[in-house]
């Protein structure tokens, strides 16, 4: 190979890195250690992602609440912030070439990085949760309650926090640490749960201190007094203008709790909108229930140049997001290094590179011993908190396009017509034609093709993403550069 | 061999969907074989006019032609309706062409002056327009259009839904639809064709290809030799907003549910179907030149698609000589030719032969020897 058939001709830096949460953070760190000159783009206002979200403004009594896995995020966004890279924060990326060019929308207008290696680091988004009434006012996600809480502070009042998955309680935890527990908490999870479970204990217990994490949550909730119903199912929120009541089953009883503020939550996975814009291969994980994208040993995609680090390259958590930072990193600095001795980078000496200080033996073994060792929770987690059947199958007066207002019986009537996949079925119904770009009912409307078609999910595939990634206001793009689009005038 | 069928369409986009609806009208038992959920499939990315005033300029036939589609449309749109309760969102208000340079606007001028004689003054009933009456059919003209040209007989309709009517249409007609049916072989018999897919076979008495580029590769297997290329289009839709523009224009239009669609480009790009943000930048400034007030307005998705292209930009319709009953129909214009495709030219497959004055879609135009 050449060095880099896939980049422009005159990048702008050699790695681009779209995201600075943890793995973004560390990524950078690491490509700045190896001498890589380094851009990286995110849409908040300041580095930490979700899960360190507003970590250099959250203080004190705040960040105490969060708890100390929060505060682990401190030292990891001083160090980005001294690495020397290029960070441009609120900067939301919108296209992505196959030659690695971004462009990217900040404060109203549109520019353009280039990079010869790219690392996507845009993390996981919360499953989107189709069930009777999810659309109604004042329900909401346990993530964006997470939100309001690290960034503002904020905790509602009296809510019903309804699903499943580690994040659930956590929120809950927190909110009552901030003296506002939840009114109670539905765990959607079903009855069989238990026995999944048990074989995957003894792996969970080499990362001890999640489990005891875990108890420790489940124990203090039961203490407060706040209402836990494991089990449940058919959940449903109820109201005619905006939620009145949650209502599910559970042993056979109906149980109604009025509220009008539902968060709901059946987990996170990754955010593939990236990825499937380039076309990256993805494979179904069928023990997280949602695309990955197809990744070697050293984190890179089918597409040459192209990286998955953090929760984009399936769900792993905080820590692993960041060891997957560096591995990512490593592999770029390495692979650069490389095409270097052919042709020589301003930025990259292949002295640096050769020396072994970026690709010991040691390095790579130790990174990928502490990756194993934090994995170790999650085939327990994964049994434990599967998303419920209601919502990877939902019913078919359900909504599951929130944009288009698409059911998923309609989807299910789109399939009986003959339309073989996602693509089709958007051509059909417009279902994933909104603004919020499929991301509401990607996964739920390949699950229900591949249901009804009897195949498995990968078969079914997902959506096309085109850009813009984003919606874009139509003066915004016309900023860019333009490539005329015909021959003859207009 | 699973039950033979009258006739076997291969292709699944509009035009082998039209042709298919149109021969189960016909009374002909169909089989429709399509390939998978991702094909290049321009049905997908087209612009959705229904558009007569610039088509035929070098082929009166063809003007002829598009314009009884045209008129054949109101018909075909409602029997579909009535038929499958999909709506078509066909609006046949008159179209417009507007110019942004007086470079273009004498273009245009001399190609409204041609097709006048090529139509008759009376029927063609195209005009140009200037600016005042421009702003009078679509208000909130940018300062830089200053003409442009109006028909009566073009019109909008979603190419979507029609894809989706077409297929319900089939359906309800007893027609046979088999997504991820990749033909590998045409294998003509002593009598009919039998067709080899991923997924079995099938055997037509008939066969029509029409399934847009991929034609290309199916036509020797009937000895048609069928040289049609990929010309990209790119296109951008806009979030919903309340009406505001009620004609359709070459490159702007409302759609019912709100959007706006912003057209178009012509790239020579070979089979890359990515977005360009380059492109996509120069329909943004196209369209606010346009319509100024669409600036504000939030681009929600883009389209790129390739147009089944020929030389000379005319269809192909053409029957093999070696192997009759082996048919080809290839068109870039596959919403607005749906309704002859449907209507007029599915009964001529289904009688055997294309009427005489398709000859001039004949792909032997393009094998006369150059010296």
């Amino acid at each position: 190979m050449s060095g880099f058939p896939n980049t422009s001709p005159n990048p702008t830096h050699d790695l681009a890195i779209i995201g600075a949460g943890p793995a973004g953070m560390a990524a950078a760190i690491e490509a700045r250690k190896a001498g890589l000159s380094v851009v990286v783009l995110d849409e908040q206002d300041a580095p930490g992602g979700q899960i360190y979200r507003a970590i250099e403004a959250t203080g004190g009594k705040r960040r105490v609440l969060l708890g100390p896995e929060y505060a682990a995020g401190a030292p990891l966004a001083e160090a980005f912030r001294g690495c020397g890279a290029t960070y441009l924060p609120k900067a939301t990326v919108w296209n992505v070439d196959r030659d690695l060019g971004l462009d990217y929308s900040r404060e109203g207008a549109s520019f353009r990085v280039s990079g010869r290696a790219l690392i996507i680091a845009s993390g996981a988004i919360e499953r989107p949760t189709p069930l009777p009434g999810w659309t109604l006012p004042g329900v909401t996600t346990a993530g964006a309650l997470q939100i309001l809480l690290k960034a503002h502070g904020i905790v509602p009042e009296g809510a019903v926090l309804v699903g499943c998955g580690p994040l659930l309680y956590l929120i809950a935890v927190q909110m009552l640490d901030a003296g506002f527990p939840p009114k109670a908490l539905v765990e959607t999870s079903d009855p069989g749960a238990l026995k999944r479970v048990l074989p995957h204990l003894p792996g969970a217990l080499r990362a001890w201190p999640y489990l005891a994490k875990g108890l420790k949550m489940i124990r203090r909730l039961k203490a407060a007094g706040v209402p836990l119903y494991k089990g449940a199912s058919d959940a449903r929120i109820e109201g005619t203008t905006a939620a009145e009541a949650v209502v599910f089953s559970k042993n056979g009883v109906t149980h109604r709790l009025p509220t009008d503020v539902v968060a709901l939550h059946q987990g996170v996975v990754p955010n593939q909108q990236v990825t499937r814009l380039l076309r990256c291969d993805h494979v179904w994980n069928a023990s997280q229930h949602c695309f990955t994208p197809v990744l070697d040993a050293h984190l890179e995609t089918s597409v040459d140049n192209v990286f998955v680090a953090g929760d984009g390259a399936g769900i792993g958590g905080a820590v692993t997001a960041a060891l997957r930072g560096r591995v990512a990193a490593l592999r770029v600095a390495e692979k650069l290094g490389t095409a270097s001795a052919e042709a020589p980078s301003a930025q990259v000496s292949s002295a640096q590179v050769s020396s072994g200080q970026v690709s010991s033996g040691q390095v790579w073994a130790s990174l990928l011993a502490d990756l194993a060792k934090d994995a170790a929770i999650r085939p327990f987690l994964e049994a434990l908190y599967a998303p419920s059947a209601q919502v990877r199958s939902p019913a078919d007066e359900t909504l599951v396009c929130r944009c288009e207002e698409i059911t998923a019986g309609q989807v299910r009537a789109a399939v009986a017509l003959g339309a073989p996949g996602p693509n089709q079925v958007k051509s059909f119904l417009r279902a994933g034609m909104g603004p919020c770009q499929g991301r509401m009912c990607g996964l739920a409307v390949s699950g229900i093709i591949a249901e009804a078609r009897g195949e498995a999910p990968d078969v079914v595939d997902y959506y096309r993403i085109r850009p813009p990634l984003k919606p874009l206001a139509l003066a915004e793009l016309a900023t860019l550069d333009p490539e005329p689009s015909r021959e003859a005038p207009l | 061999m699973s039950g033979g069928s009258d006739v076997v369409v291969i292709g699944g986009g509009l035009v082998a969907s039209a042709l298919a609806y149109g021969l189960t009208r016909d009374g002909c038992s169909v089989t429709v074989l399509d390939e998978g959920d991702v094909a290049y499939r321009a049905s997908r990315g087209n612009f959705g006019l229904v558009w007569v005033q610039s088509k035929g300029d070098g082929l009166p036939g063809y003007a002829r032609w598009t314009r009884l589609s045209a008129d054949l449309w109101p018909d075909f749109s409602a029997d579909l309706l009535s038929e499958t309760g999909v709506e078509t969102n066909y609006h046949k208000a008159g179209g417009l062409h507007l110019c942004l340079s007086e470079e273009a606007m004498e273009s245009h001028a001399a190609l409204i002056h041609r097709m006048h004689n090529v139509h008759g003054a009376a029927d063609y009933g195209a005009k140009l327009l200037d600016r005042a009456d421009l702003e009078a059919l679509a208000p909130g003209l940018g300062p830089d259009v200053i003409g442009g040209s109006w028909s009566p007989h073009d019109g909008h309709a979603s190419p979507l839904y029609l894809l989706r009517a077409l297929h319900a249409g089939l359906e309800a007609r007893g027609g046979v639809y088999r997504p991820k049916s990749r033909v590998k072989a045409i294998v003509p018999l002593a009598s009919g064709f039998r067709v080899e897919t991923d997924r079995g076979e099938v055997h037509g008495d008939k066969v029509v290809l029409a399934a847009g580029l991929g034609n290309r590769v199916l036509g020797p297997m009937v000895g048609l030799d069928i040289p049609v290329w990929p010309l990209k289009g790119q296109i951008l839709v806009t979030e919903r907003t309340g009406p505001r523009l009620s004609l359709p224009t070459t490159f702007v239009r409302q759609t019912e549910e709100g959007s706006f669609l912003l057209g178009d480009s012509h790239e020579h790009a070979g089979f890359d179907t990515t977005s360009r943000a380059g492109i996509m930048a120069d329909i943004a400034a196209r369209a606010i030149r346009t319509f100024p007030y669409l600036k504000d307005l939030r681009v929600v998705r883009s389209w790129a698609a390739l147009r089944v292209m020929t030389d000379d930009g005319f269809p192909i319709y053409d029957q093999s000589e070696t192997y009759p009953g082996a048919f080809t129909v290839n068109c870039h214009s596959g919403v607005t030719l749906a309704g002859a495709h449907a209507m007029a030219l599915a009964p001529m497959i289904a009688r055997g032969r294309f009427d005489e004055e398709m000859s001039m879609f004949s792909v032997r135009r393009f094998h006369v020897q150059a010296h």
